[in-house]
């Protein structure tokens, strides 16, 4: 294996230490000259006509500058099927619907002004379950199509849908069987930083907005419609990323409120900030989508499965975001998680009155694997085998192609199930006397970009300056994750610079090189590999350079060498005839003829070779830039094939914990998470990564859930949802890195911000099952539930 | 947040006659659930009138029992070495409230007077048999704790008053006491809690006062089971019954935190393992 | 109503005339530009807001402007050392991986600052309940209880 100087390395992060000072800048804290505040009016009902919208008193209140409607301002449509408008005209179709909007010089103004705004409606029935907006007959949510064509039913037209092998031989050749539906409800993001935007127009009204995104550049393309929608046309828009306070998914869409601040931007001549206040952000922003899975797997006799057959019903809520494109990767576990033969699967997106949901950190590969992991040892249980056995039985292996087509590089799930075993002294039981037990789940993710858009690539500019630093360009977003960190440490890996050269530029579309978002846990992997190509390229161009200028820079420090040192006297080597471009090697910033004799004089510094060919006459200046789009498939979805990543992460949680069957309160004592990495690019990053995921996973596992009642959030702020605080994580996580060192992997490396939340919740259940056997099939695992689960187990063997 | 006045009356005398002379408003103590409410819209006072600039208000005095001003902090009960010697309940049911920041600031005073089912301040003062003392313009007046609470944000207390102090009676020597609060996570408002206090002698109890909270309209005596328990010598079959009677006695609700049942069920666990605690040993 | 108010920020002492409904984290964030103090809920449950008031921890967010007359302010900007060099608990949180987005990281910073001030030598336990106030949905909070017990030694070793 390859030695690294930086990679692998315990290495802090470069944006930590302006973080820890409190002088990283986030939407909240940016101003600009003039700047309004805007505020929302959001609908008091969750489907109903709109009859009028009376904004006069709200217009007449002292600050304010603009109030905005549907009815004096552009339509201007968006979503990922475009049926969402940035302020609603006709209908409201769930809560959080925005009817109207104000700019004010101050936030107080702003509210008041809002609370000024009547709205007259005309009710209509609402739909809140997915299987009653299914039914024929259902009241419409959508009359038409974003094309104005009739719609007839709530069905979201977009299709999941995978058949391979044969399904009906898979049944007959199962021993045993199991079958169970389950569910998840819709959860929070939370990030700690809520949802914002600031934007301005130029006098030549083209349009800046600092955005909260993780996809700055088809968010520049949405918002480039939108002016467009504005009658503003060939106009261009800059989105600037600044810091952002978490992402999760948040950022994967354009969102109603920077429409809408861009509408009040316009409107009034000045800079409109719109930023989120907690309850906003719990009531009016998109959670991660609920669903309802039917699961039925079947094995053999030697425990081998034959089948696995799935139906996926997912509340899509009013509207559609790229969150609808969940079972796209849903179908990567249901395909090619453990071995089966014979796959069906099918899932169902459908309109109702709820809040519209988006992406969040697994997408749908959280909700698919809770189903598949606690349906696997269902049938582990059926079959009396061992729910470790069962699944090294059934393991994935390296370069295997699987049954939707992904084709495995490397594999490192059995080396996972293994250490988990271990680590969680698998076979010593728990002692049943104080109902303690243990479970595991396995994961597979992409772990080499996820192709969901025509382009998955990634790019990076490289400029070096006279000083021998390195700026980067770069258009993925560090949003917490630790991008900017691992993307460092590839570029000074792979040029051969200290990592402190180099400079992590702000995120800008004006300036940056085109990315299609930072998602599918493809940040570093893109990253690293943008890093290693435009590295690559910059020392071909700085050794042919160094074949000229290397000889006569190396003569000088030669001279002055022994200037100091009288009586020195050089070895016997011809540096000359040496300097040959194959030759040389750059390391920490330093320049060298690879089989040379290591003398203090003999190397050149990279920044003095910089300065030497920029102040010769028709000197110049090096920058170099690269685009990498992976060796991946956009799937064909309908029919469920596809390779939809370049590689893919594996992994295994284990869960040991304490029941109290008086309560329902469920104890973790311990986690043990071992994880296919590839390679491990920042330890701590990484390890963040893992312990973060963990936490959210164990809040999805047992208390989260965004509650609501005929489409309104019940709890929407920390009193009343509940996420995990340092008091919840005390108890140990054992956390190792498997390194498979993948091929397409830079330096080995593959992606791993989503994995670390996958299995957390099945091995927790599977673990609450081996304590009391209770089987609890809809998240989260209240102590409520289990509490009303013992009863009834009980009352049926009394 | 909407506009409100700020007023910052140095006596007791002056605040209440701010609160005379200024329509809709209201006075503030730590605040913690104030601002909250006031953001939230349930509350639109047009002017606040501080209680943190009156010294008195601010101060613990032992004397046999125990003054403990109604702006004590929860972190000043949990830093004050005689309070928790003498009323161990006291600073168990302190560290169960909010987090750190929240203690800092929040008030004992305030707890009771926002008038929440679930106060965790106001059961170990209803089985310690605390008193209100509640002073006006004109006159003062102690009420005892369990005569305080009037239903949700409904407490006995008139417009005019002001809650300035919080009486204990002397610890007595054989009573002993505790807390128990369940949430979802460890900072949580309780989904339900319960206080006890027993006084054994020879086996009997003699004095049994049980407090739950998040269970009915007000943080509520369960005088029912107290009765059962008194006089009688606490077998498992007794525990039982008590278990029965508090689940019966309770009224709780469903909300986004627990249902009306599971409230019920955890009372009922409570009272006995609140028992067990007391008496150092199983019940089961 | 307006009233002016004198209080020690960072050091230093400030006079700021303020409206009577705003609230301390207003006064830093907009008028003092101190913009290190976040707000993350508005409503003291997440802690993004924390800094230290006469040595305890508090939500400035729920915190009347008002109510910080005569007292002792500190927040995260007051802990940075001469030099443009940070203070051993945030340096430990940089050295340890305890910040991901950051934006929980100055209220978690302020109330490790006002454990360690109280109690030099905390437990395990001791820092997760400290830190009890202040939700982080980046990392989990291992590495950020990993960094007070690493800032906590070496604050003694220097004494």
């Amino acid at each position: 294996m390859k030695n690294f100087r930086y990679i692998g390395k315990e290495t802090s992060r470069p944006d930590a230490p302006d973080k820890a000072a409190g002088k990283a800048h986030y939407i909240h804290d940016l101003q600009r000259p003039g700047m309004l505040y805007g505020k929302i009016k959001f609908s008091d009902h969750p489907h109903a006509r709109i009859k009028h919208i009376d904004t006069s008193k709200a217009e007449r209140l002292s600050g304010v500058r603009a109030v905005i409607t549907a009815n004096n301002s552009p339509e201007v449509r968006f979503g990922f099927l475009r049926d969402n408008f940035a302020l609603k005209k006709d209908k409201v179709r769930q809560y959080r619907d925005e009817l109207a909007a104000v700019a004010a010089i101050d936030p107080d103004i702003a509210e008041e002004a809002i609370e000024l705004i009547k709205v007259e409606y005309e009710p209509l029935p609402g739909l809140f379950s997915p299987h009653e907006a299914m039914k024929k007959g259902s009241p419409l949510i959508h009359e038409t199509d974003s094309q104005g064509r009739p719609r007839t039913d709530n069905l979201v037209p977009l299709q999941y849908h995978h058949e391979s092998g044969n399904l009906s031989a898979g049944k007959r050749a199962a021993k045993y069987m199991a079958q169970g539906e389950f569910s998840t409800p819709r959860v929070q993001q939370c990030c700690m930083g809520t949802a914002g935007c600031l934007a301005e127009f130029d006098m030549n009204s083209n349009l800046t907005i600092w955005a909260k995104t993780q996809i700055p550049f088809l968010a520049q393309r949405d918002f480039n419609r939108a002016l467009s929608d504005m009658g503003l046309n060939d106009k261009n828009t800059r989105v600037i990323v600044p810091a952002l306070g978490g992402g999760f998914g948040t950022g994967l869409d354009t969102h109603a409120y920077e429409y809408i601040a861009i509408l009040l931007a316009f409107q009034t001549g000045r800079p409109v900030k719109i930023v989120y206040t907690r309850d906003e952000e719990f009531a009016y922003f998109s959670p991660r989508q609920s669903s309802t899975t039917k699961i039925t797997q079947g094995c053999g006799q030697d425990g081998k499965l034959t089948f696995r057959e799935v139906e996926v019903v997912q509340d899509n809520g009013a509207y559609t975001s790229w969150g609808a494109t969940y079972p796209s990767v849903m179908m990567m576990p249901a395909t090619s998680l453990y071995r089966v033969p014979s796959v069906y699967f099918n899932a169902q997106l459908v309109y109702t009155n709820n809040t519209y949901c988006q992406a969040m950190r697994g997408y749908g590969n959280p909700e698919h694997t809770w189903a598949l992991e606690s349906n696997m040892d269902e049938l582990a249980g059926e079959a009396g085998i061992d729910p470790y056995d069962f699944r090294m039985i059934n393991c994935n292996k390296p370069k295997e192609t699987t049954p939707m087509g992904l084709k495995v590089s490397t594999c490192g799930l059995k080396e996972c199930l293994q250490t988990v075993a271990k680590k969680l002294d698998w076979k010593k039981k728990s002692k049943k006397g104080k109902c303690r037990g243990k479970g595991m789940a396995s994961l597979i993710h992409v772990g080499g970009g996820g192709r969901i858009y025509r382009s998955d690539a990634s790019g990076l500019i490289l400029k070096l300056d006279d000083f021998g630093n390195v700026n980067a360009y770069h258009g993925g977003v560090e949003m917490g994750q630790g991008l900017h960190s691992v993307l460092t440490l590839g570029i000074a890996e792979a040029l051969g610079v200290r990592p402190e050269k180099v400079f992590i530029n702000p995120l800008d579309t004006s300036t940056c090189p085109w990315d299609v978002g930072t998602h599918a846990s493809r940040g570093a992997f893109m990253a690293c590999n943008t890093a290693i190509l435009a590295a690559n390229k910059l020392r071909d161009r700085i050794f042919e350079l160094s074949e000229e200028l290397f000889p006569q820079e190396v003569e000088k420090n030669l001279e002055k060498f022994i200037k100091k040192n009288p009586g020195y006297k050089p070895p016997d080597f011809d540096f000359i005839k040496a300097a040959k471009r194959e030759r040389f090697d750059l390391k920490d910033g330093s320049i060298f003829i690879k089989d040379a004799p290591r003398e203090p004089w003999l190397s050149l510094d990279l920044g003095r070779l910089l300065r030497a060919i920029h102040f010769r006459t028709q000197g110049q200046m090096l920058a170099t830039e690269v685009f990498y789009d992976p060796p991946n498939e956009l799937p064909d979805f309908a029919k469920g094939f596809g390779n939809i990543s370049s590689t893919y992460a594996y992994g295994t949680q284990g869960a040991e914990v304490e029941v109290d069957t008086e309560t329902g309160e469920v104890k973790i004592l311990r986690m043990v998470a071992a994880h296919d990495v590839g390679k491990v690019l920042n330890p701590p990053a990484l390890k963040g990564q893992i312990y973060g995921a963990l936490a959210q996973g164990i809040g999805y596992a047992l208390y989260e859930e965004l509650q609501s009642e005929k489409g309104k959030i019940l709890n929407p702020n920390f009193r009343d949802y509940k996420i995990p605080t340092a008091q919840e994580m005390d108890f140990p996580v054992d956390l190792e890195f498997i390194e498979t060192n993948d091929s397409f992997g830079p330096f080995g490396a593959k992606g791993v911000a989503e994995p670390g939340l996958v299995p957390t919740a099945p091995a927790i259940a599977n673990a609450i099952y081996d304590a009391i056997g209770i089987r609890i099939r809809d998240l989260p695992i209240t102590q409520e539930k289990i509490l009303a689960a013992l009863k009834k187990l009980k009352e049926a063997n009394d | 947040m909407r506009r409100f006045d700020y007023f910052r009356p140095k006596s007791l005398k002056e605040a209440l006659e701010l609160k005379k002379t200024i329509a809709g408003a209201k006075f503030i103590s730590g605040g913690t659930d104030l601002i909250v409410q006031i953001k939230n819209r349930e509350l639109k006072p047009s002017a606040l009138i501080s209680l943190r600039f009156i010294p008195e208000l601010a101060t613990i005095e032992i004397n046999g029992g125990a003054r403990i001003g109604a702006l004590v902090t929860i972190s000043d009960i949990l830093q004050h070495p005689e309070l928790g010697h003498n009323y161990p309940v006291l600073t168990e049911a302190a560290k169960s409230l909010g987090s750190v920041q929240i203690r800092n600031v929040a008030t004992i005073g305030g707890n009771l007077c926002n008038c929440s089912p679930c106060a965790d301040m106001a059961l170990p003062l209803l089985v310690l048999e605390a008193k209100v003392r509640l002073q006006s313009a004109k006159a003062s007046r102690e009420v005892p704790i369990s005569k305080f609470f009037k239903g949700p944000g409904e407490s006995c207390l008139a417009s005019n008053e002001i809650l300035t102090d919080i009486l204990l009676n002397p610890p007595h020597n054989k009573a002993k006491a505790t807390f128990l609060k369940k949430g979802r996570v460890k900072v949580d408002l309780a989904i339900a809690s319960l206080a006890l206090l027993l006084e054994m002698e020879g086996g009997i109890c003699r004095k049994a006062r049980i407090a739950a909270g998040s269970v009915a309209p007000i943080p509520l005596r369960l005088s029912k089971v107290e009765t059962l328990l008194e006089g009688a010598a606490v077998s498992e079959d007794l525990v039982s019954k008590a278990q029965h009677l508090a689940r019966e006695t309770v009224s709780p609700i469903t909300d986004v935190r627990a249902t009306e049942k599971y409230r019920r069920q955890i009372v009922g666990v409570y009272v006995k393992r609140g028992l067990e605690k007391i008496l150092g040993q199983s019940l089961a | 109503m307006k009233t002016e108010i004198s209080f020690i920020l960072n050091g230093l002492e400030v006079d700021v005339t303020v409206d009577g409904h705003l609230r301390l984290i207003d006064v830093l964030r907009n008028m003092m530009s101190l913009t290190g103090t976040k707000e993350g809920c508005g409503k003291g449950e997440c802690g993004a807001c924390t800094v230290i008031v006469d040595g305890r921890a508090v939500n400035s967010c729920l915190y009347p402007a008002n109510e910080i007359e005569g007292k002792s302010v500190t927040t995260i900007e007051g802990l940075q050392m001469p030099e443009h060099k940070l203070s051993k608990i945030q340096q430990a949180f940089v050295d340890h991986g305890g910040i991901q987005c950051g934006f929980c990281t100055p209220g978690m910073i302020m109330s490790a600052k006002a454990l360690l001030d109280s109690n030099p030598n905390p437990s395990d336990k001791e820092i997760r309940e400290a830190l009890q106030g202040n939700l982080c949905r980046c990392t989990g909070y291992v590495q950020i209880v990993e960094a007070v017990k690493r800032a906590a030694r070496q604050l003694k070793s220097k004494q």
